[in-house]
């Protein structure tokens, strides 16, 4: 049952590089017929069965991404864009390979993290702060300025469930953005609100950019590729089949489709 | 891992506000709010006494019975209380696991801190019932705090061991409120000791054994009377009270280890 485990390392240097990835892997155990439960687990042992079957979703991946790029990856559902977020997040371990993160990094997996329905807005502030790193004192500190850009103010003191989704995702967004870190990661989170809250979110993205913030940005928007990507890195069935330009990238992603 | 890192600002910050939310929402959308934390122990007490104390009239020689009784209860809710939350605190929690990456343990030790906030505000009843049934103030008091301690430390351990378990085979929540209710009965909460030891000496030293029949006994030892039967008084050995401590310890560090070793695979698993 022993499971192999790469590394992951986050170091603090003046190098140049922020994120170093070598040759990662990554698979997980799907259990088969309900190996939830353990009278299932007895009998899969005693049939010699191993109850799961290994996918492979990351099939040896190599890349860096330099201080100050901003760099798209794109690819098909299922082809392990996330999965290799996670990882780099933190959140799953790598199997095989080597990753180093040279910076104080950021991860947005999914906005509003830890939200809960029950809550009101603001108490949901306070928490989901919280899962970002702020304090209760910092959070008092840009409270005001959270609500203002989610516009919302005037709902401050309802519970979370009888926000609209679309209200919910502006309140998280705007909470994720207070988040300051050498590295950020996002993963779809542009996609968020009407036209005028969408405006805002660009000039979010290209205040990074002009700011030389490094992000690594998963998305399947093409227009945000070649908006604010330096770099794009395709992936394919959990492998890297292009690295280059954000134009090109966006090219050749699109001819996947056609 | 080291202390520092284990307690680092950001690691407190959120331990602090992931118990706030336990707390608030454990309430949520009853009309009594918060005072079921108050009412839920104090009914189960009032059930215990009228079967037990008045029914089947046990106890009748302990001095402050029903204060006895209603600390041990007490104490008993917390203990479940404690490792019912904990074990479950990963799988509830699965939704953050799978989204941000920080130490695992923070899940469990919030459930169980929120068991801790019941219990305080429990024990204040305790005390309360305990002045008006004529307890005296008795610097002893003092003494419950490493009791209650104990009493947190294993079920810290025992929610990290089948917590981590329950990951993947969630039968263990089920196993565990058998067993729970099992263990109710092996431990002198209805029962005085007293009965037990009346027939059987062996029995009643080897209940006193089980740390958590230790910690309740020395609870009231300190708190009611000083003619309770404990295992440092009732064992006649020096070496075998410390059986219990060292159970204690065992199953907190066996716990904490496997924890630290499966948790790498919680996100993916949960």
């Amino acid at each position: 049952m022993k499971r192999q485990t790469g590394t992951r390392t986050e170091i603090q240097t003046s190098n140049d590089i922020a994120i170093e990835v070598k040759n990662l892997h990554k698979s997980f155990r799907l259990p088969t017929e309900q190996a939830f439960g353990l009278k299932q687990a007895l009998f899969n042992r005693l049939r010699g069965i191993k109850g799961y079957t290994e996918q492979k979703v990351l099939k040896g991946l190599n890349f860096n991404i330099k201080k100050g790029e901003f760099v798209g990856i794109v690819g098909r559902n299922g082809s392990g864009k996330s999965t290799l977020l996670k990882i780099i997040a933190g959140v799953y371990y790598p199997e095989k390979g080597e990753i180093t993160i040279d910076g104080n990094l950021i991860p947005f997996i999914e906005l509003g993290v830890g939200f809960s329905p029950e809550l009101t807005g603001r108490e949901n502030v306070y928490l989901n702060g919280a899962l970002l790193g702020f304090s209760n004192e910092e959070i008092d500190e840009m409270y005001d300025d959270i609500w203002d850009f989610a516009e919302l103010k005037q709902f401050q003191d309802q519970k979370l469930k009888n926000y609209s989704s679309g209200m919910q995702v502006r309140l998280a967004f705007s909470i994720a953005i207070r988040a300051k870190g050498d590295i950020l990661l996002l993963d779809e989170v542009l996609a968020v609100g009407d036209a005028a809250f969408q405006q805002k979110c660009s000039d979010y993205f290209t205040n990074l950019k002009n700011n030389n913030q490094t992000v690594v940005l998963v998305t399947h928007s093409m227009d945000n590729v070649r908006n604010f990507c330096d770099r794009a890195i395709l992936i394919e069935d959990g492998k890297i089949t292009a690295n280059g330009p954000a134009n090109e990238i966006a090219d050749q992603y699109l001819k996947l489709f056609s | 891992m080291s202390i520092p890192r284990v307690l680092n600002r950001k690691n407190r910050i959120l331990l602090a506000e992931l118990t706030k939310t336990d707390f608030k929402l454990r309430y949520q959308g009853s009309v009594l709010g918060y005072l079921w934390a108050l009412l839920r122990p104090l009914l189960m007490f009032a059930i215990l006494y009228v079967v037990f104390a008045k029914l089947l009239k046990i106890g009748g020689d302990i001095p402050h019975y029903p204060v006895y009784l209603l600390c041990g209860t007490t104490m008993w809710s917390f203990f479940t209380e404690c490792t019912a939350q904990g074990i479950q605190a990963v799988v509830n929690r699965g939704d953050l696991l799978r989204k941000i990456s920080f130490p695992k343990y923070i899940v469990v030790v919030s459930a169980t801190l929120t068991a801790i906030i019941n219990l305080l505000i429990n024990l204040v009843v305790v005390i309360i019932f305990a002045l008006i049934n004529g307890v005296d103030f008795s610097w002893s008091w003092f003494l419950v705090i490493p009791a209650i301690a104990e009493l947190y430390l294993l079920s810290l351990g025992i929610a990290f061991l089948l917590g981590s378990i329950n990951v993947k085979y969630r039968d263990i929540t089920s196993i565990w409120d058998v067993f729970v209710q099992a263990l109710f009965y092996a431990i002198p909460i209805i029962y005085p000791i007293s009965m037990v030891a009346d027939t059987s000496t062996l029995a009643a030293k080897i209940i006193l054994l089980n740390p958590i029949a230790q910690a309740i006994q020395d609870i009231r030892f300190a708190l009611i009377t000083h003619e309770t039967i404990t295992t440092w008084n009732y064992l006649g050995n020096i070496f075998l009270p410390f059986i219990p401590i060292l159970m204690t310890l065992a199953l907190l560090f066996f716990g904490a280890f496997v924890f630290r070793k499966k948790s790498k695979f919680f996100a993916e698993e949960v």
